[in-house]
């Protein structure tokens, strides 16, 4: 007798609710051809393409990468889609009349060589290409989200491919998609074994004659040309490629032949039936939900209920050597980042345009000084240090390279609450709309203490919980901003991390907070020094590890909430600032948050600086800025790894 | 040559001076980031000092024209603050959609809150407006004209117009499948009203009057489409399926406006009823 797996009994499941779904809408409820020819049939065929490919394209990168966060987009294939069809509409719009399909896809492509170049160097070790897709994600996220802060009118449209429509108007869209995939899905398949027998190990994947660099490379590339595809065709639907594998994994599934083939049937009927569901929704709401942003938020809970009920049997690949290989340097540089930080301060107080051009401050112009530049200097290094400390707890915490306050619902809560005011109560001020994203940020890391107090705070687990929630909350946003109401600007310019609406005191209690921290979390640094050990090391030499985690994760969620207030959720100082002290020497815990730290000041006050400079008089926020400035300066030190 | 122009530019200045200061005093200087407060300053006579997002004001909502010397303040959500001191602005006009920059602003000039959602119908909103903006900048017989005049022609174009064609669904495109459909409580919804045109779409709206839609839903609603332009970059009146299906495309008579803001005033109305009744 064939013992069939759990998998196979979820995917029964789902084919049969999928079943009753079709038997129910469709070719038996609306008997119009003309509707059911171009409009319903194509989205059925397309949902099921979408999302196959999608958790397809996902199990392979997860695989390849050792990292179970892993997806299409964390290598920047949807920001590079994204950016160049912002860029195409604003900037080149002749372009287009080829098709949108065909400049999202040369995105996707360009931004996809430049993470594997920039891992090529190392044959592609995992950590490396994880970070350089990181960096590249933010890179291009920042300037997409600085184009659609100047130019909202314009590029309303590309907010609705943003949010993932799969509304069809004609077989086009399926005609372009089904012959590449009917090349790139077997290449994926054929690819399962050798990347099964890497799981085991580079030495032994080395030792049974296989090289490294070209099984990744091809790997990547099938699984990066999938997704591109995809998106390209029916814009961001990015969360199945992350929760069909990771459901899979967490339903059992051995073998990554069985993930794959699993991830590639659940994926297609889980956004078929989402899809379907929403469909039959749709009517009675005066805005289309997005079936990419919906699966977001359904998925969300689906792997958190997974996450609650099973135990990690088949663990997820784990990150192999969360950290950035030691770079050979003497000591760090103390005085030429204090020294860099210096002159940030002055160049942001004293200098900077006017209706007659480049202006240094006379002396007489205290009020623009202390009034107008002083608190967002005070509160922009002040928000910088906090987040850039939450980020360095959070990486050590859980060994992830890619671990940001971000990832623990903390911003997406926070994102939630601020959208929410501003949509809900009409003529909201600074103040009630700063309330309700701290309620939110504290609502979100709640939820995933709650969730995972079990486990002990497993990081794998606090991991996945974050990102099912931020999940859940990023869906919601999407959805709102695809409707296309004009607040619409005013939600990016807050989610963007802007010292825009600070004053003196709440500057001043920033940076009494921020040296509060600086003085009492470098106590913690000998947990920070050996809970990237791995748990039963730091056991083993007397940390009660549970304990420490949840303190650390208490502590990381007040830091985010407390700088979130100012720069709002989405400044990605938290996850670039540790890497940047890494990278500039920084080894021990305390040595790494000092530095981190200071870094993360830096950052944010010369990206806060520069944003007023650059677009004047239009204010870019800080946040955009500093991932800008940050990405850059990574960009430039990943190529000397 | 540098000096010689600066001179000769101080010499202006102050002959200029006596006038400026009485221009000055009859003329507030006033600052508001919403392009439909904008729209109704011009269209009342008063060029504002500084508008947000000048460009955008020029691509979008276009007539009334901003004059060349109107300052751009940055973006609608976060004008830029040092600019706005330096500008010292008698007056900044806030709206309900950027109330929440109302505290930052009122410490750099005094600021006026217009309610620009107010009303039982979009076009009473749009009345009490342009009357209290008229009353803000001392023009109130200015504003009265204006809503007299818009009103005079709308009822004009409905005494010529003669429609007894199938009811209309104005319709804008935001992408090839994606179109934003307005009902009776938005700009050109309120026009249609006016104009005793019937509005075929009978669903829900958001609050400021239209639905996001797929193209599918449209099918079946037999209507004639009012095509409201811009379309969006890089697309043209779409060939696919269900475009051709749709009941308007098959007779072949669909409405293709060129653009008035549909997020506008008075004159934007006024702009929407002319072309509309032109094309009709």
């Amino acid at each position: 007798m064939i013992a069939v797996s759990p998998p196979a009994w979820a995917s029964l499941a789902l084919g049969l609710a999928l079943l009753l779904l079709i038997g129910t809408s469709g070719p038996f409820a609306a008997p119009d051809p003309t509707l059911l020819y171009h409009g319903w049939w194509p989205r059925l065929v397309m949902s099921l393409l979408a999302g196959g490919g999608l958790a397809l394209a996902g199990a392979v990168m997860q695989q390849t990468l050792r990292n179970p966060l892993a997806t299409p987009t964390t290598l920047g294939v949807i920001s590079g889609a994204q950016f160049s069809l912002l860029l195409a509409t604003v900037s080149f719009p002749g372009i287009l009349s080829v098709g949108r399909e065909w400049v999202a896809l040369a995105g996707a492509a360009m931004a996809m060589g430049l993470v594997l170049l920039l891992a090529w160097r190392r044959s592609l070790a995992p950590v490396l290409v994880v970070l350089a897709g990181l960096v590249v994600n933010l890179y291009l996220g920042s300037l997409s989200i600085v184009m659609l802060l100047l130019h909202h009118e314009t590029l309303n449209g590309i907010l609705i491919w943003g949010a993932g429509s799969l509304a069809q108007s004609g077989w086009g869209g399926v005609d372009f998609l089904w012959p590449r995939l009917l090349v790139a899905v077997p290449l994926a398949l054929l690819l399962t074994r050798p990347l099964d027998i890497l799981s085991l190990g580079d030495a032994q994947a080395r030792s049974l004659g296989l090289s490294l660099p070209q099984i990744r490379l091809s790997a990547l590339a099938v699984a990066l040309f999938i997704a591109a595809c995809v998106t390209s065709v029916v814009g961001v639907v990015g969360f199945v490629g992350l929760a069909a594998p990771a459901a899979v994994r967490l339903l059992g599934a051995r073998g990554f032949a069985a993930v794959a083939g699993w991830s590639l049937v659940l994926g297609a009927l889980l956004l078929a039936a989402i899809d379907l569901l929403l469909q039959s929704l749709s009517g009675s709401f005066p805005l289309i939900v997005p079936t990419g942003a919906m699966t977001a938020t359904l998925s969300g809970p689906l792997l958190l209920w997974l996450l609650f009920r099973v135990k990690l049997a088949g663990r997820p690949p784990l990150p192999g050597g969360a950290h950035l290989p030691p770079t050979h340097r003497a000591a760090p540089r103390w005085t030429s980042i204090l020294a860099a930080l210096a002159i940030a301060v002055l160049l942001a107080l004293m200098t900077g345009q006017t209706l007659e051009g480049w202006r240094w401050l006379d002396l007489d112009q205290a009020e623009i000084l202390f009034e107008w530049r002083l608190p967002r200097v005070m509160a922009a290094g002040g928000a910088g240090a906090i987040l850039a400390l939450a980020g360095v707890i959070l990486q050590r915490l859980t060994r992830n390279p890619m671990a940001s306050p971000e990832l623990l619902g903390v911003s997406g809560g926070a994102a939630l609450g601020l959208i929410g005011a501003l949509f809900l109560l009409p003529g909201a001020t600074a103040p009630s709309l700063a309330a309700a994203g701290v309620l939110g940020a504290l609502a979100g890391i709640a939820t995933v203490i709650l969730l995972t107090r079990r486990s002990g705070f497993a990081p794998e687990r606090v991991l996945l919980t974050g990102v099912a929630v931020t999940a859940i909350t990023s869906g919601i946003q999407s959805i709102l901003l695809a409707g296309g109401d004009p607040r619409g600007q005013q939600a990016i310019a807050w989610m963007s991390g802007s010292t825009y609406f600070v004053d003196m005191a709440v500057a001043a209690a920033m940076a009494a907070i921020a040296v509060l921290c600086l003085l009492v979390v470098p106590l913690f640094s000998r947990w920070l020094d050996l809970l990237p050990l791995g748990p039963a090391t730091a056991a083993a030499l007397g940390l009660g590890v549970g304990r420490s985690r949840l303190v650390l994760l208490l502590m990381v969620a007040v830091l985010t909430a407390g700088a979130m207030l100012i720069v709002g959720p989405l400044s990605f100082v938290g996850l670039l600032a540790p890497h940047m002290a890494r990278l500039a020497g920084f080894a021990s815990a305390r040595a790494h948050l000092l530095g981190a730290a200071s870094l993360g000041a830096l950052l944010m006050i010369a990206a806060d600086w520069m944003g007023r400079q650059i677009l004047y008089p239009q204010e870019i926020p800080a946040g955009l800025v500093a991932s800008l400035l940050g990405g850059a300066y990574f960009l430039i030190r990943m190529r000397r790894l | 040559m540098i000096a010689l122009g600066r001179g000769l530019l101080l010499a202006l200045l102050l002959l200029a001076g006596p006038c400026r200061a009485l221009a000055a005093s009859e003329l507030p200087r006033l600052v508001t980031m919403d392009w439909t407060v904008a729209e109704t300053l011009l269209a009342l006579g008063v060029v504002p000092q500084g508008v947000g997002e000048v460009a955008g004001y020029r691509a979008w909502v276009g007539t009334p024209a901003m004059p060349d010397g109107v300052q751009d303040i940055g973006l609608r959500a976060q004008p830029n603050l040092e600019l706005l001191v330096e500008m010292a602005p008698d007056r900044i006009l806030v709206t309900r959609m950027f109330r929440s920059l109302d505290p930052i602003l009122s410490r750099i000039a005094p600021t006026s809150f217009i309610d620009n959602q107010a009303g039982e119908t979009a076009w009473e909103a749009m009345v009490a407006q342009t009357r209290d903006i008229g009353r803000l900048v001392a023009r109130d017989r200015a504003a009265a004209d204006l809503i007299r005049a818009t009103e005079g022609r709308v009822a004009d174009l409905r005494a010529q117009i003669a429609y007894a064609g199938q009811p209309l669904l104005v319709v804008q495109f935001m992408d090839a499948v994606h179109v934003r459909v307005f009902g009776a409580d938005s700009l050109y919804g309120s026009v249609l009203e006016r104009l005793d045109l019937p509005n075929a779409w009978r669903r829900p709206t958001n609050s400021w009057g239209f639905s996001l839609v797929g193209l599918q839903e449209l099918v079946r609603i037999d209507a004639r489409l009012v095509v409201v332009e811009p379309l969006p970059v890089g697309i043209d009146l779409p060939d696919n399926g269900l475009w051709l299906a749709l009941p308007s495309v098959r007779r072949g008579d669909v409405l293709r406006l060129p653009p008035a803001w549909s997020f506008g005033a008075l004159p934007s109305a006024r702009r929407f009823a002319d072309l509309l009744a032109a094309a009709l």
